[in-house]
């Protein structure tokens, strides 16, 4: 299809703050996270290793790594359980919490999605501050004690060194809590932009929130459902920080509370020697796995069929 | 007309530009550059203050990093009061030049020094930066600090009166690049009163565990004592942590080594680090031990059931003494020094069998100038040597005895001079410490008043007097890029090991295919020796 020069011209004009951004704040890092892959940077010593290349050897480094580590088979089951599961925790969860507050008149349902935002808005450390001391295997975590003090136990239970399922257990909850609200903010935003009056009309003919949520409200929000779980699963492959904390910390078991970008992170940045050029080429493999994933996603959830052809002209 | 009005106001221009840079120029070149130290610091410091001055600065900008327990403060405080007492040599001798320091001072020195690694490129790193020395190799590697050894010469009386093994931890390469800040031992704590419920002499025991008579079996036999008639609840204590190298002081202990100094590579002594994975497993398989220590609150956990007298033994560090002091950790008070002195004593870390030696364990913290120290001061390209060599005079001072003895007796860390260790033997000192009657700037005063009120005591200055002997038995954990993480791999070997997940021959496996997984670890660790077959924990010798 040929554009007419003047069109592009309107286009360029139009995209280009985009087109600058993207640039500027993905392709360039893209491109300098691929270079940096292929030296041996490390101690963020730019000036002295930036020239320093080393071909594939940071990848050669890491598959031996993976390949040979004794606890990279926890580190892999604990990726694939951990994304699985907080991503239908997300996308449902947020998806329950719209569809219930929008059920609910203004003022209450404005509170309740307020409540769900707290963990998101909170500091990391300090969220995760809260979910150690609540969660800790003593005596002196508030889950122990109030069990304890119930006399339901009589032992402190170590919930986070109970493997797999303990570990996994407290770092799907304290990462769903926060991704929760995301999916319920822009399902909220979907569910507002569906006229009010199909609602009414479908309630005056006598039928459930399920038969709304069912026939009405859901087909029209599978853009936004999309858009959710294509986005949460990219995050949730590489977020790393609550776990980080949870591990570093000691809650959880470290073999079975590391993902596999907290495992690149630790592995990169965690220790005595910082070596940023193997970090870039776990972050590339990273990024890989992630375009895989989202393809998938997009592909099942049949992508192509959505962005239809205006019927009118195009001219 | 016009173009005459234009052109003279060009050569006008040109003019005032041309005197201006050509007036500039010969300003510059009077105005020294390089100072040359002579080792009279008075003097030094003068002739700095002076060029500084000929050059138009009126104020230079310093910032001190520093890390560690509540009580460490004079890691960063040092460096103010250095600077106190340079302004005051300038104001007497009329230079108008001041050094103002801002600091920086966190809990955790290994997330500072990730900072420093971090922020150093970009120019943003603290001037002065007080850390462990294991991270001194990485750091004057990669040109992060700077190499004092030249004008160390001019010091030559100073540096001498620090102790030789110390000054060895502040070189790289066989060049100097930091002075001695702290040191301290590793005490095996034992619990007085528990000791005497079981029967357990402690007068002699001290003197026993220097003459490897007294060993991990032993230890095992009245921890067991200890539990089972109902003295304590648990027979050790111990701490947690692959940044804390204190359980590494079983491999020595075990007559293990960790360094290999002919090749420059580290080692994994099997057979020791066997036996050291075989102690802790037995004692969290017989109770005496948490088997979850690895995951224990240090404030709402480990610290309390030492404190409690809920242990038999415990494996610290000599600030333990006076952090017991200062924080809550006793039923929600401090303890007082009598209370430290009537309930604990101490000893070396015993041998770990017959014909082993006891230990101790130091990690020196160092005194390191950035390479780029004093940039965010005026003309820092011309005069950068000059803020250098004044950084320098900076630690000089920083490491008076008198601010070092003060370091030593407020956070029970050892002095690193043998001046320092004289002065805390004084009395009269000690005394004029109690009452802040000192030389020190206001600042500092204000920020150390409540930690002096609560540490000085004579009580706390014998126990560093007490402890010293411990440096002849010390050990370092290895300067080595490549040792933290082979730490972290202990620690997690430790842990499986205590939780029961893991037997010890299995831990050992564990570690040697963690190091295998790496191509970087397994080129630079050398694994020596077998698991024994025969040996047995305890050996009731």
């Amino acid at each position: 299809m040929k554009i007419r020069k003047d069109k592009l011209y309107t286009l360029s004009f139009f995209l280009s703050p985009m087109l600058i951004i993207v640039v500027l704040f993905y392709l360039i890092p893209l491109v300098l996270t691929v270079y940096i892959s292929f030296t041996g940077m490390k101690n963020w010593n730019i000036e002295r290793y930036m020239h320093d290349f080393v071909g594939f050897y940071n990848y050669q480094r890491l598959f031996h790594m993976f390949k040979y580590d004794p606890t990279f088979k926890a580190v892999v089951l604990t990726t694939i359980v951990f994304v699985g599961i907080t991503l239908i925790i997300n996308v449902f969860g947020g998806l329950g919490l719209a569809l219930a507050t929008f059920f609910m008149s203004e003022r209450p349902g404005n509170i309740y999605r307020l409540l769900w935002l707290l963990p998101r808005m909170s500091p990391i450390a300090v969220y995760s501050l809260v979910w150690y001391y609540f969660f800790h295997g003593s005596e002196i975590g508030t889950l122990n004690s109030i069990l304890l003090k119930l006399g339901l136990i009589s032992e402190p239970i170590p919930f986070g060194q109970i493997i797999p399922w303990g570990a996994w257990s407290i770092i799907i909850f304290v990462n769903g809590l926060v991704g929760v609200s995301f999916g319920m903010i822009v399902f909220t935003s979907a569910l507002n932009q569906i006229p009010k009056e199909i609602v009414i009309a479908a309630r005056v003919d006598g039928a459930s929130g399920w038969q709304i949520s069912k026939r009405i409200l859901f087909p029209m929000m599978k853009w936004h459902f999309l858009y959710v779980l294509t986005w949460q699963f990219l995050s949730l492959l590489t977020t790393y920080p609550h776990l980080f904390l949870l591990v570093e910390w000691d809650l959880v078991n470290r073999d079975y509370g590391t993902t596999l970008a907290l495992y690149v992170f630790n592995t990169a940045f965690g220790r005595g020697e910082q070596e940023q050029g193997l970090a870039a080429a776990a972050a590339v493999i990273l990024s890989i796995l992630g375009i895989i994933g989202g393809v998938i996603t997009l592909k099942v959830l049949e992508f192509e069929k959505m962005i239809k052809k205006p019927r009118g002209e195009i001219e | 007309m016009k173009h005459k009005a234009v052109f003279l106001l060009v050569v006008l221009i040109s003019g005032v530009l041309a005197s201006g840079c050509i007036g500039g120029e010969t300003k510059e070149t009077q105005a020294s550059k390089k100072v040359q130290l002579t080792g009279d610091f008075a003097k030094d410091v003068i002739k700095i203050g002076k060029v500084l001055e000929e050059n138009g600065i009126s104020e230079v900008k310093f910032s001190a990093w520093g890390s560690g327990d509540p009580n460490s403060v004079m890691r960063v405080y040092g460096i103010v009061d250095a600077a106190y007492k340079i302004n005051k040599i300038w104001k007497e001798n009329g230079i108008s030049v001041k050094i103002t320091v801002t600091v920086k001072y966190d809990q955790s020195f290994n997330d500072q020094y990730k900072e420093f690694l971090s922020k150093q490129p970009l120019g943003q790193a603290g001037d002065f930066f007080v850390n462990s020395y294991a991270f001194l190799s990485t750091l004057a590697e990669e040109g992060y600090i700077l190499d004092i050894t030249d004008y160390a010469q001019a010091y030559q009386s100073v540096i001498n009166d620090f102790y030789p093994t110390l000054l060895d931890a502040s070189k790289y390469n066989g060049r100097l690049y930091g002075l001695p800040q702290d040191t301290e031992a590793r005490p095996f704590y034992v619990r007085k009163d528990v000791a005497q419920c079981v029967g357990l002499d402690v007068s002699q025991l001290p003197e026993k565990v220097k003459n490897g008579e007294f060993t991990w079996s032993d230890v095992y036999y009245w921890a067991k004592q200890a539990k089972e008639k109902g003295c304590a609840e648990w027979g050790l204590i111990h701490r947690k942590g692959s940044a804390h190298p204190d359980l590494i002081q079983f491999i020595f202990a075990f007559n293990g080594k960790l360094y290999d100094e002919n090749t420059g590579k580290l080692v994994l002594d099997v057979p020791a680090v066997y036996k050291w994975l075989y102690v802790e497993w037995k004692f969290a398989r017989d109770g005496l031990l948490p088997e979850d220590i690895m995951s224990w609150d240090w404030a709402k956990q480990i610290h309390p059931t030492i404190v409690e007298g809920k242990t038999l033994f415990d494996i610290g560090g000599t600030w333990y003494w006076t952090e017991w002091q200062t924080k809550q950790y006793y039923k929600g008070r401090s303890l007082t020094p009598e209370e430290v002195k009537e309930w604990f004593a101490y000893t070396l870390f015993p041998a770990g069998e017959k014909g082993a030696k006891p230990v101790t364990l130091s990690q020196p913290f160092i005194w390191m100038i950035n390479s780029k120290a004093g940039q965010l001061n005026p003309k820092y390209e011309e005069l950068k040597d000059v803020y250098q060599a004044l950084a320098f005079l900076m630690i000089i001072k920083a490491s008076d005895p008198k601010i070092n003895a003060i370091h030593s007796v407020i956070s029970a860390h050892l002095p690193v001079r043998k001046a320092a260790a004289e002065l805390i033997k004084d009395d009269q000192w000690l005394n004029n410490l109690k009452a802040l009657n000192l030389d020190l700037a206001p600042e500092v005063k204000e920020n150390i008043k409540d930690i002096v009120e609560s540490t000085v005591n004579p009580i706390n200055a014998q126990f560093l007097a007490d402890v010293s002997y411990m440096l002849q038995y010390t050990h370092f954990a290895p300067s080595h890029p490549k040792y933290p993480a082979l730490a972290d791999i202990f620690k997690d070997a430790v842990d499986k090991v205590l939780r029961g997940e893991m037997t010890p021959e299995e831990g050992v496996n564990y570690i040697i295919s963690k190091i295998n997984a790496d191509p970087e670890l397994k080129d630079n660790i050398e694994i020596v020796g077998e698991i024994p077959k025969d040996w047995k924990f305890p050996r009731g010798d």
